[in-house]
């Protein structure tokens, strides 16, 4: 359909764009192979003194390490990008471009830009994934694996809606990125089951800032964890939010052309 | 008559603008109460363009001409007044608007800079949905009156400004709009770019029959483009006619060129010296004058050739904006 | 000599006011900055509560509290010795802002220990602010001693120039390749597992302690804060003192071998 064909076409000039800067494939997959070895190596030391973190297995560890370098790989790979082009078009008024094109603006900012090596990342977060599924075996039912990909998507969209909605503060606010750099630090608490952290933390990496849609809750879904309420909040978080997103952005392209409020 | 391709009625757009005095006490009461200002960028516009019109807009920096354009192409909102283009209301952004229109900035670029231009091509013809062989037929038309061939394949940031710019123009062109808008296409653009876009652009018009609208800060484009001038200052219209009509209101002296055998001669009394070169003497005098001083010149100097122009117009538009700055 | 002293002072309160200015504008770096200085800590300390508490109340001689105390030091400790060099040089090769500090008539060096040293005068605050925060929350505990805090003192200040030394040279490897990304992983990976910061030396197998001793990491950063936090021996810490020496003599070598190359490179290619 349509947005494919588009998504198709952004696709092809990221890759001609990225191309041409010539980055090695090869120190991309160097890196991203390093990152994950320094996540199984810290899984590795924390269980070689305990067989549970709270309560969770190293095999559930491990699929939730996958999660993280999945949603990960798919944040670096579209959102930030687009999020962060949306931010310097804002500012130095590339924007004007945008919007006299006959397309939807929002499409349009959110997939303008795809860094291509990032899916070296989701690759390997799928690998992860796949790995950690052998190694739970049965305990893994076709209904797990839905809600696995329910719970995916819902993460996906939240943590989309959450960057556009922080990318469109843009027209109103400067240095907007900065806001950007506290997803990227909190995501790194995602690396690790919410449930371990104090209340208000998780409270924090629910509301404020959707870190727990983006890693947890997935993997809560796959090893069987998950909650019919925690399934349905994170559908309707993920409506809400997509919808709440979509009318900030319009509001801030109307503040932009200088439409009255 | 045919209806006209744009159309503005009082069309206004007045910005607010924080005004603050300098020092640490304004700084500070600036954090409790902002002062606005009320800056009228564009203040009561109202002209027509006719399907296949290629009209320069002239003005000064700030003078509202990229705020014009704006309007026109749907990207800022009018305070008031009403336009119309090709029989959209602009900032309502409907699709079969976008797709009829196009706008080229000169300071800024659509083309994504570290590929080469045909792949940003490609971008457009997806964004426009354009049948490829229609594409390839408007893509071709181009690439032959622009002198493309060889710059499709380099990458834009390796292209020199000229061009760029071409490149730009092409990418702007490729859906075939019907309404062009032009903001400083020749800027910072060497003599001879500047004259084959030129060509081009006239070329375009009479091939499309698109409608032009063109800034500039370059007479020499609005000389060779447009018939029609529009000049405008402070967001108001102070002129829309032929540019001759343009030299007749406006200027109030004329320039008489006398050679004679050298540059001794003291002509003072004449006119207002402008320069002299190998006895060629460039005099400005009121326009009223012009006859008597011609005829004095001539009785009382051994005058080899003599002259009378139109001062150049850049100096009769300089004249016209200082005046109204001078009246404001 | 005195003379040369005294510019060198100037520059360094220059530079403080300097960096200190520009801090001021970017307020919102610096809260970005507090939240993930404070989550970093936090994160390990709660996962390593966890496996403690579940493991009988300790592991590998931490307990929760001691845990706790140990990434409060490591904070404080890794505020006072880390480096952004790194990234600094990569920007300046790229940019062709080299130029103006080779111009200069003193070794570029000495603006950047300013310019660190001044940002962290400046976020000092927040850092301990959010030590005092940590500490409220998770009751650190830590046998400290009298002789320990003392050679802490020494240690910090060994540490810093070992870390700084050995990060500017690493920050050098922008004269030669645009691909200092992958080589700043591969350094920060190493630190990761081998000063300490991704959990105490103690907790790790044999043979990656032993390759901590031999290696400079430890230095730059565990050592001063197994030191602060009194576990180690009187033998233990001149032992370390000592291999921070060594390390310094090392990197000072590094440094003057590599800044001559490097700059004959930069040179040679052209700013």
């Amino acid at each position: 359909m349509r947005l494919l064909r588009l998504f198709a076409v952004f696709f092809r000039v990221s890759l001609l764009n990225e191309a041409a800067y010539r980055v090695n494939f090869f120190v991309q997959l160097f890196q991203s192979l390093l990152e994950l070895g320094t996540a199984l190596a810290g899984l590795a030391v924390v269980f070689s003194y305990t067989s549970s973190l709270g309560g969770w297995t190293p095999d559930e560890m491990l699929a939730l390490v996958g999660v993280f370098f999945l949603v990960g790989g798919i944040i670096a790979l579209i959102i930030q990008p687009g999020m962060s082009a949306l931010i310097d078009a804002v500012r130095d008024g590339t924007l004007d471009f945008t919007l006299t094109k006959p397309e939807d603006a929002q499409l349009l900012v959110s997939i303008q830009r795809v860094a291509v090596w990032s899916l070296i990342d989701l690759l390997m977060g799928l690998g992860v994934l796949a790995a950690a599924l052998v190694r739970l075996g049965e305990r893994i039912g076709p209904g797990q694996v839905l809600g696995f990909l329910g719970m995916l998507a819902a993460g996906s969209v939240i943590v989309y809606s959450f960057w556009l909605i922080l990318a469109s503060l843009s027209f109103w606010f400067v240095r907007v990125e900065n806001l950007l750099e506290i997803f990227r630090s909190m995501y790194e608490a995602g690396r690790w089951p919410i449930s371990l952290y104090p209340g208000w933390l998780r409270f924090a990496l629910t509301f404020v800032v959707p870190v727990a849609f983006a890693t947890t809750i997935p993997a809560e879904a796959l090893t069987g964890r998950l909650g019919a309420a925690t399934l349905l909040g994170s559908v309707a978080a993920a409506l809400a939010l997509f919808l709440l997103a979509r009318l900030i952005l319009r509001l801030g392209l109307r503040r932009y052309s200088g439409a009255s409020a | 008559m045919p209806e006209p391709a744009i159309q503005l009625h009082d069309l206004c757009k007045t910005y607010l603008v924080p005004e603050r005095e300098p020092g640490i006490s304004a700084a500070l009461r600036s954090l409790f109460k902002r002062r606005m200002k009320a800056v009228n960028a564009v203040d009561g516009l109202t002209f027509d363009l006719a399907p296949g019109e290629i009209v320069g807009f002239l003005g000064p920096n700030g003078a509202g001409k990229t705020t014009t354009l704006k309007m026109l192409s749907g990207l800022l909102h009018p305070t008031g007044g009403e336009c119309r283009v090709l029989g959209h209301n602009p900032w309502k952004r409907e699709r079969d608007f976008l797709r009829r229109i196009t706008l080229v900035m000169g300071q800024r670029n659509q083309l994504v800079w570290d590929i080469p231009a045909a792949d940003s091509f490609d971008l457009n013809r997806a964004i426009y949905r354009l049948p490829a062989a229609d594409y390839r037929r408007t893509l071709d038309e181009l690439t032959a009156l622009l002198e493309l061939g060889p710059l499709l394949k380099v990458p834009v940031r390796n292209l020199s400004l000229g061009e760029r710019m071409k490149c730009e123009i092409a990418a702007a062109l490729l859906h075939r709009p019907q309404v062009v808008f032009l903001d400083e296409p020749t800027i910072g653009l060497d003599v001879t770019m500047q004259r084959r876009i030129r060509a081009f652009l006239q070329e375009y018009n009479r091939r499309s029959g698109a409608t032009v609208l063109l800034t500039s800060h370059y007479m020499a484009d609005v000389e060779a483009l447009c018939k029609r001038v529009i000049v405008i200052h402070h967001g108001r219209l102070l002129f829309d006619g032929d540019l001759s009509g343009l030299v007749q209101q406006f200027s109030t002296h004329k320039t008489i060129v006398v050679q004679l055998e050298d540059c001794a001669a003291d002509l003072h009394a004449y006119g207002e010296l402008i320069d002299c070169e190998d006895g060629r003497f460039t005099l400005r005098v009121p326009k009223a004058e012009t006859a008597r001083v011609t005829e004095r010149l001539l009785a009382d100097l051994p005058v080899i050739d003599l002259l009378v122009e139109d001062p150049p117009i850049e100096e009769v538009i300089d004249r016209v904006f200082t005046q109204e700055a001078e009246k404001s | 000599m005195g003379k040369y002293f005294r510019h060198l002072l100037d520059l360094y309160v220059q530079q403080f006011k300097t960096t200190f200015a520009s801090m001021v504008q970017y307020r919102a770096s610096l809260i970005i900055w507090t939240v993930s200085a404070v989550l970093e800590p936090l994160v390990y300390i709660i996962v390593w509560s966890t496996v403690s508490n579940g493991s009988g109340g300790s592991v590998g001689g931490y307990t929760a509290r001691g845990f706790a105390a140990y990434y409060i030091a490591l904070m404080i400790v890794n505020q006072a010795t880390y480096t952004w060099i790194m990234y600094e040089y990569e920007y300046r090769v790229r940019q062709g802002y080299l130029s103006f500090a080779l111009l200069r008539p003193v070794h570029p060096i000495h603006s950047d220990i300013a310019d660190n040293l001044s940002s962290k005068l400046i976020t000092l605050p927040l850092v301990l602010g959010v030590a005092a925060v940590l500490a409220l929350f998770f009751h650190p505990a830590a046998g400290l001693q009298f002789w320990a805090a003392l050679a802490f003192i020494p240690a910090l200040v060994l540490a810093f120039f070992v870390r700084f030394l050995i990060e500017w040279t690493l920050a050098l490897a922008a004269f030669w390749t645009t691909r200092v990304g992958a080589i700043n992983q591969v350094y920060f990976v190493l630190m990761l597992f081998l000063s300490g910061q991704i959990a105490p030396l103690t907790l790790f197998p044999s043979w990656l302690q032993a390759a901590a001793f031999v290696l400079p990491f430890r230095w730059m950063l565990g050592f001063p804060v197994e030191l602060l936090l009194g576990r180690l021996s009187p033998r233990q810490a001149l032992e370390g003192l000592g291999m921070q020496a060594v390390w310094l003599g090392l990197s000072l070598l590094l440094i003057r071998f590599v800044w001559r190359r490097g700059v004959r490179v930069y040179a040679a290619v052209g700013a």
